[in-house]
């Protein structure tokens, strides 16, 4: 027994020493460093959108580093925001970056440091029989005129001046959006507010605004499933669900004229338009660019600048290294669209700066 | 002579009580002061739970006063916060939930302790409406979902516009999402509750009532009528009162069909919301006091609803029978 528990406790020490921290050597495929996390445990909280996207990328990184263990809650943006104010997680996520109010109350305008760690783009689904994928033309005025309710009828004349050779039905538009407060009604009211006026002025932007028509549905799927059933319906769904489960949707005529349909590609189309994008001014919709995507926003992740545990923090600055460069390409399968190298940049960046102790945690070269 | 008790009886104050005596007396205060203590713990925990909601919604309730009653509006990004479209829907959806389930739970329940034909069938029923009672209500509610709002807006709601649609209640559009479905939904909900209870109760109506109102040549159904159920009548309210209760509060289910907008109209078609449902779906991305004590006033307005009906009920039941409903 004493022998097992000596052999244990060199074997641990071993392990200790081994993963004692991060290396700046070089990896060679992709040209960032071989970073070998310190042993811990990481519990982040927050945004829903992201969470099928950290679920896999956390995953993957767990099988290759496997002391490193990742438990994200995605139990929401605002409930990520109160956990990590109170402290009682490593890291939080939400759709939209922390308010001046709401850094204030963790410590201040520096004491958090936010990284976009993917993007999300919001496609107009509907179901409309005999107008198939992409036939169905939007543009900013038809959007915001149907989700204000002026635009009623599928055949009403706005529509069909942009829809030649499609046969709109003479059927009442049901609009559904979702009832949950959620990202996804920010990112699309935040859209709609840049292109609309009487958007801006009227039911105006956020996770959860008062719908001047149509009926909610809480969450994505249950969106998606409501549109699926209900002839005539229309509603914002994020991108993933409506290629995860077929749906058709529409073309958007976005800020250069072109009409696409929204794709990951055309997220990170749009994101590439927007270098300068940080915390305070992070809206990247109606992008200009001919295959923008235009109602794109990014998702955000955050911590403490200053990691109270030195170990916890390193681990977690080369997780989230590794989330925005190799990591990202483990959003694919879910859809999620890759962020464009410069807010990668942005992203080191801002992890350098934390630290421990007063020593930064992550030693990684800034990409050029 | 023994600690016999005629001597003792004959004494108006026994100046020595024996021991036993006095470790019952002791028992009897331990007791006593455990079952107050109880009491009151029950009671501190009513008290924690109203001043836990209370606390968080004093901005909410600084902020709107009364208002926050009366107002229809509910508009997060401009921080207007109005309570009445989610009460009235509250209230409407559960009512309509036990206008559909009463009639069916009474008679269900009359069927399963009255009708001594059953035999072989008793059992089966009896566990179906067990069964039924079992049944999470987000498994309802997704059926509900597939399957009960396709079925709402296809054939019901046209059915209900065709025969009753010179009412207010059954004009307009029909998207199978709404005020009727939610209500549809809480009756099945609500259903196996009812019919256990009222069951139990209509069992308990002692044999020899129900046999003298036979011997006068009185039939089955009058029995039932003039006999079993006015003396049923009080534990039946109990069931009904409880039947509310998890009518008022049901969330999920609610949620998943009644189209969560808040608005009211007389149409029962039309979306509406509930009280629960609106916790339910902005709780997590609610940031602000103001906002999360606009949510937290709806929590303490549905439990003051809440005790409100169960209040009323019970005046109700006093008027009529001069005694308090049966505590189920």
């Amino acid at each position: 027994m004493k022998r097992i528990l000596i052999a244990l406790s060199v074997g641990a020490s071993v392990l200790l020493a081994a993963c004692g921290g991060t290396t700046g050597a070089t990896n060679p495929s992709t040209g960032g460093p071989t970073v070998v996390p310190p042993a811990a445990s990481l519990t982040g909280a927050g945004a829903t959108f992201p969470a099928p996207f950290y679920s896999a990328a956390f995953y993957v990184y767990n099988q290759r580093y496997s002391q490193v263990t990742v438990n994200y809650q995605s139990v929401g943006s605002g409930a990520g925001i109160q956990q990590l104010t109170k402290k009682t997680v490593d890291f939080g996520a939400s759709d939209v970056p922390m308010s001046a109010t709401e850094l204030a109350a963790a410590g201040g305008p520096d004491a958090v440091v936010q990284i976009a760690t993917t993007l999300g783009t919001v496609s107009l689904a509907y179901n409309l029989p005999g107008v198939s994928n992409g036939q169905l033309k939007l543009t900013p005025d038809t959007i915001a005129g149907i989700f204000l309710g002026k635009i009623k009828k599928w055949n009403d004349p706005a529509l069909a001046a942009d829809n030649s050779g499609v046969s709109l039905p003479n059927q009442a538009i049901t609009v559904v959006h979702r009832s949950d407060g959620s990202g996804t009604s920010y990112i699309f009211t935040d859209y709609l507010s840049a292109v609309s006026a009487d958007w801006k002025s009227g039911p105006g932007k956020g996770k959860s605004i008062n719908w001047p028509v149509g009926q909610g549905a809480k969450g994505n799927e249950a969106v998606a499933t409501t549109i699926k059933q209900t002839p005539g319906a229309i509603g914002y769904v994020e991108l993933a669900y409506v290629l995860q489960t077929g749906m058709t949707q529409a073309s958007l005529k976005n800020k250069d004229g072109n009409f696409v349909v929204p794709s990951e590609a055309g997220a990170t189309a749009a994101a590439k338009e927007f270098p300068n994008v940080t915390p305070s001014q992070f809206s990247i919709v109606n992008a200009p660019g001919k295959d923008s995507a235009p109602i794109t926003g990014y998702s955000w992740l955050m911590l403490y600048k200053d990691e109270a545990d030195k170990t916890k923090g390193t681990a977690l600055v080369d997780l989230l290294y590794w989330l925005i460069t190799e990591g990202q390409q483990y959003g694919s399968n879910t859809h999620y669209a890759k962020l464009p190298s410069a807010m990668v940049k942005n992203d080191v960046i801002s992890l350098k700066t934390v630290t421990s102790g007063g020593s930064a945690l992550l030693t990684v070269p800034t990409p050029s | 002579m023994s600690r016999g008790t005629a001597t003792e009886r004959v004494v108006p104050t026994p100046l020595v009580v024996s021991s036993r005596q006095r470790r019952l007396v002791a028992g009897d205060r331990v007791f006593e002061g455990l079952a107050v203590g109880a009491a009151i713990v029950i009671l501190l925990i009513a008290a924690v739970f109203v001043l836990a909601l209370f606390v968080p919604a004093l901005p909410a309730i600084t902020k709107f006063g009364f208002g926050f009653l009366t107002s229809s509006t509910w508009d997060p990004v401009r921080l207007q916060f109005g309570a009445l479209p989610a009460i009235y829907g509250t209230l409407l959806t559960s009512a309509i939930g036990l206008l559909i389930a009463f009639p069916i739970g009474i008679g269900a329940a009359l069927f399963l302790a009255e009708e001594a034909r059953l035999g072989l069938l008793r059992g089966p029923l009896s566990f179906a409406v067990e069964l039924l009672a079992g049944i999470p209500s987000v498994v309802i509610g997704l059926w509900a979902f597939f399957i009960l709002t396709p079925l709402m807006r296809d054939n019901v709601d046209p059915f209900l516009s065709h025969t009753l649609g010179f009412l207010p209640f059954f004009q307009g559009s029909a998207s199978g999402y709404g005020f009727l479905t939610a209500g549809v939904v809480l009756a099945i909900m609500v259903l196996p509750i009812l019919i256990a209870l009222s069951r139990d109760v209509i069992r308990a109506v002692p044999r020899s009532l129900r046999e003298a109102s036979l011997a006068l040549g009185a039939t089955k159904a009058e029995t039932v009528w003039s006999v079993v159920l006015p003396y049923a009548r009080v534990g039946i309210t109990g069931a009904v009162l409880l039947a509310l209760g998890r009518a008022l509060g049901e969330t999920i289910a609610v949620t998943m069909v009644i189209g969560n907008r808040p608005q009211i109209t007389a149409s029962l078609y039309a979306q509406g919301y509930t009280l629960p449902s609106v916790i339910a779906n902005e709780f997590t991305e609610a940031v602000g006091n103001l906002y999360q004590g606009a949510l937290f006033e709806l929590g303490l307005i549905l439990v003051l609803i809440t005790i409100i009906v169960n209040v009323a009920a019970r005046i109700l039941v006093w008027r009529f029978t001069g005694s308090a409903p049966v505590r189920v």
